[in-house]
C-alpha cells in the first residue's frame, strides 16, 4: 500500500501509525509513478492521533522527534521512505536506534540528516546579503533543503541590530527578523530599494576575491567540490556580469 | 567615507595572500552589542580558483617594508608598488564586508614599515579601533612583528582572537641566510612570551579575552634545504612546547628571482604530505619519530599513515570488533570519525567486513 501524505510532522506521524503494520508500505509526500494494481490511500494530518503517535515514540526515543524535523526538511527524494524505516526501526526496538550503525536504515536516516545540518553550516558561510536604502540585509538563495528558518538564530546574534531576511527563492517562503520577532512567511518575490553604496562594496568584494586567488596554483575542481555551482548564482564574486 | 580605493585594495592583498593561514575557528567570542561573534568550528565564506577557502579578509595594513627577507615579494629592494591603508580604511572595509556575510573576520598583517614597533603599534591601533570604536566582535587574527616591543604584543593580544609570528624557515642558518633581519629569538621569544601570559590569564581566569584562537605559525616548504623529518620534529616540538594550535606549511613558490633561491616550486605533493602526517600528530596519536627518519623525507607515493603501516605490517589485520581505539586510529582508510563510530556501532552488534567499511566512509 502506498501512504500519500503532506509532508508535515502530523501527517506524517497520523500515516506512521496506519502504516507500521503494514510490511509492504510506502509513504510518499510528493509525486510518485505508481505500478499497475498498487492500491494508495490519501492521509490528511489527524492532530489527535499525530499527537498520539508522539507521545509513544517519545517515550521510546526522546529525541527522535528532532530527527523527524530534520528528515522531513531533506530535499532528498526518498526522504519519506528514509524517515519511515527509521521510526519503524525505532518502534521494533524500542529504542534510540541512532547509534545502532550496523542497520541501512539507520545509516541513511542518519545521513540524510548529516545532510541538511551541513547545508546549514554551508550558508552560515555562502549566504550574501545585500543592504537595502533602510539599513535591512536582504539575502537570496535557493538551498536543498528547507532550511531558511534554521539560519535565523546564528544571523540574529551575528548581525545584531540589523534586521533581515533570508528568502528561499525555490520554495518562496521567507524568513524574517524585523529587529524585535523572529516569523515565517511565504514570499513570491521582493521589491528592493539598495542602498547608494552597495554596488560599489560588492565591486570592492569581487576585486578582493580576484586578488587573493593564486592564479599559478589553480584548483578548480577543488573549488567546486567545497563549494558546488549551484549556489555560485546568489554569490558576487561569481556573478561577474550581474 | 572612508572607502578603501580598488587599487589599494589589490596592492595590499596580493602581498598578504602567500600567508596560508586562514581559519577562522576556536574562539567563541560573543557578540557583546555591537556586530560580530565567534564560531567555534571555524567558517568558510567563499572558494577561490586556487581551491583555498577565503574565511578572513586577509589583507596587510601596509607593503612598505624596510626588511629585505629575500624569499618575499614585499622585501625593501623589490620593485612593486607601495600602499598602506589607514586603519579607518582597514576598519570600514572590514564591518562592510562582515555585514554582508562576505567574511568571518580580519587577518591583518603588515610588512615592518618604518621600525618594528611602529608597524606594530599601527596594527594596535587598528584592532584597538575595530574592537573599542566599530563595536565589532568577530574573529581577528593578527600576525605579530618580530623584534617589537613586549608591551605592543601583550596589549595586542587582548583584542586579537589569535596572533602569528611565521618561523617561515626552519633552521636559524636558513633564516640567517634568507631573511638576515630576522632571528630565531625574535620569533621564539614572542611566542613563548604569549604563551606564558595566556596560560596565566587562563588559570587566574581573568576578565576580557586573551588571545582564545591561541598562536599559529607557517613554514615555508623548498626554499631551503631541510627534509621533511627535521620539519616535522619541528612541527611536534613546537605542539607539545610552545602549545601552538596549528602549524601551517607552505609549498615555496618563486615570486622573486634571487639566486640564494630555488628556481622551482616545491609542488603541491610535498605540502599535502606534510598536512597529512601533520594531522597524524594533532588527532591519530603519532609521533614525528614514528613517521620519518630525521634526514628522511616523506614518501610520495604513499601517505604517511599507509608507509607507517607497510613498516609494520607484523601489527595487522586489526579485527575490527575488538581493537583498541589508538589502534583502529592507525589503520590506513579509517579516519578519526569513523574509528569512533565502530567504537558505538560493535557496542551494539558484532560488525563484519562489509559493515567496517560502510563505517569507514564518511
Amino acid at each position: 500500500m502506498i501512504y500519500f501524505y503532506d509532508g508535515t510532522k502530523d501527517a506524517f506521524l497520523t500515516a506512521f501509525l496506519l502504516a507500521y503494520p503494514d510490511e509492504d508500505a510506502v509513504l510518499v509526500s510528493g509525486a510518485k509513478q505508481l505500478s499497475i494494481g498498487q492500491k494508495t490511500v490519501f492521509v490528511r494530518a489527524d492532530p489527535e492521533r499525530a499527537r498520539r503517535a508522539a507521545i509513544r515514540l517519545l517515550e521510546l526515543d526522546k529525541d527522535c522527534l528532532h530527527d523527524l524535523d530534520l528528515l522531513l526538511r531533506s530535499g532528498q527524494k526518498d526522504r519519506d521512505t528514509v524517515a519511515f524505516e527509521y521510526f519503524r526501526l525505532i518502534a521494533a526496538r524500542g529504542c534510540p536506534v541512532r547509534k545502532m550503525l550496523a542497520e541501512d536504515a539507520v545509516i541513511a536516516a542518519m545521513e540524510c540528516i548529516r545532510r541538511v545540518g551541513f547545508e546549514v553550516h554551508r550558508f552560515h558561510g555562502f549566504l550574501r546579503f545585500m543592504e537595502c536604502e533602510s539599513g535591512a540585509l536582504y539575502a537570496p538563495f535557493s538551498p536543498d533543503n528547507d532550511i531558511c528558518d534554521m539560519l535565523v538564530p546564528h544571523f540574529r546574534t551575528r548581525l545584531g541590530l540589523f534586521p533581515f531576511v533570508i528568502h528561499d527563492i525555490g520554495r518562496r517562503k521567507a524568513a524574517v527578523y524585523d529587529g524585535e520577532h523572529v516569523f515565517t512567511a511565504p514570499l513570491e518575490r521582493a521589491e528592493l530599494a539598495l542602498s547608494a553604496d552597495e554596488t560599489a562594496w560588492q565591486d570592492l568584494w569581487k576585486k578582493y576575491y580576484k586578488s587573493v586567488n593564486i592564479p599559478s596554483r589553480e584548483r578548480l575542481k577543488q573549488m567546486r567540490s567545497y563549494m558546488p555551482v549551484r549556489y555560485w548564482k546568489f554569490m558576487p564574486e561569481k556573478n561577474e556580469n550581474s | 567615507m572612508g572607502m578603501i580605493s580598488e587599487e589599494k585594495l589589490k596592492i595590499l592583498t596580493e602581498s598578504a595572500k602567500y600567508d596560508v593561514s586562514c581559519s577562522s575557528s576556536g574562539s567563541g567570542r560573543k557578540n557583546a552589542g555591537g556586530i560580530g561573534n565567534g564560531y567555534v568550528a571555524g567558517c568558510c565564506h567563499s572558494f577561490t580558483p586556487d581551491g583555498r577557502c577565503i574565511s578572513l579578509l586577509k589583507i596587510l595594513l601596509s607593503n612598505d617594508c624596510i626588511f629585505n627577507c629575500r624569499y618575499c615579494m614585499s622585501r625593501a629592494d623589490s620593485d612593486v608598488e607601495r600602499a598602506t591603508a589607514t586603519p579607518e580604511e582597514i576598519c570600514e572595509l572590514t564591518i562592510d564586508f562582515y555585514k554582508r556575510n562576505y567574511i568571518e573576520g580580519l587577518f591583518l598583517s603588515s610588512a615592518v614599515v618604518r621600525s618594528p614597533n611602529h608597524a606594530m603599534e599601527q596594527l594596535l591601533l587598528t584592532v584597538k579601533k575595530l574592537r573599542t570604536e566599530y563595536n565589532f566582535h568577530g574573529y581577528i587574527h593578527l600576525k605579530g612583528i618580530p623584534h617589537a616591543d613586549e608591551r605592543l604584543v601583550h596589549e595586542a593580544a587582548r583584542y586579537a582572537d589569535r596572533m602569528s609570528y611565521n618561523i617561515e624557515l626552519p633552521t636559524e642558518r636558513s633564516l640567517k641566510l634568507l631573511a638576515p633581519q630576522k632571528s630565531k629569538e625574535s620569533l621564539l621569544a614572542p611566542m613563548k612570551q604569549l604563551q606564558r601570559e595566556r596560560r596565566i590569564f587562563r588559570e587566574e581566569k581573568r576578565k576580557g579575552h586573551f588571545l582564545p584562537a591561541g598562536q599559529t605559525t607557517q613554514l615555508i616548504v623548498g626554499a631551503s634545504p631541510e627534509r621533511d623529518g627535521q620539519i616535522l620534529r619541528l612541527t611536534q616540538s613546537l605542539y607539545r612546547q610552545t602549545g601552538l594550535k596549528r602549524v601551517y606549511f607552505s609549498s615555496y613558490v618563486p615570486v622573486v628571482h634571487d639566486a640564494l633561491l630555488p628556481d622551482t616550486p616545491a609542488g603541491a605533493l610535498r605540502e599535502h604530505r606534510l598536512y597529512q602526517a601533520d594531522w597524524l600528530l594533532r588527532f591519530y596519536g603519532f609521533d614525528a619519530e614514528e613517521i620519518v627518519g630525521e634526514d628522511g623525507d616523506l614518501s610520495p607515493d604513499f601517505d604517511p599513515k599507509c608507509a607507517w603501516a607497510l613498516r609494520n605490517m607484523h601489527l595487522f589485520p586489526v579485527e575490527v570488533n575488538r581493537a583498541p581505539l589508538e589502534m583502529l586510529l592507525r589503520v590506513p582508510g579509517i579516519g578519526a570519525r569513523s574509528a569512533y563510530k565502530i567504537m558505538e556501532a560493535r557496542r551494539y552488534a558484532r560488525l563484519g567486513s562489509k559493515i567496517s567499511k560502510k563505517c569507514a566512509s564518511p
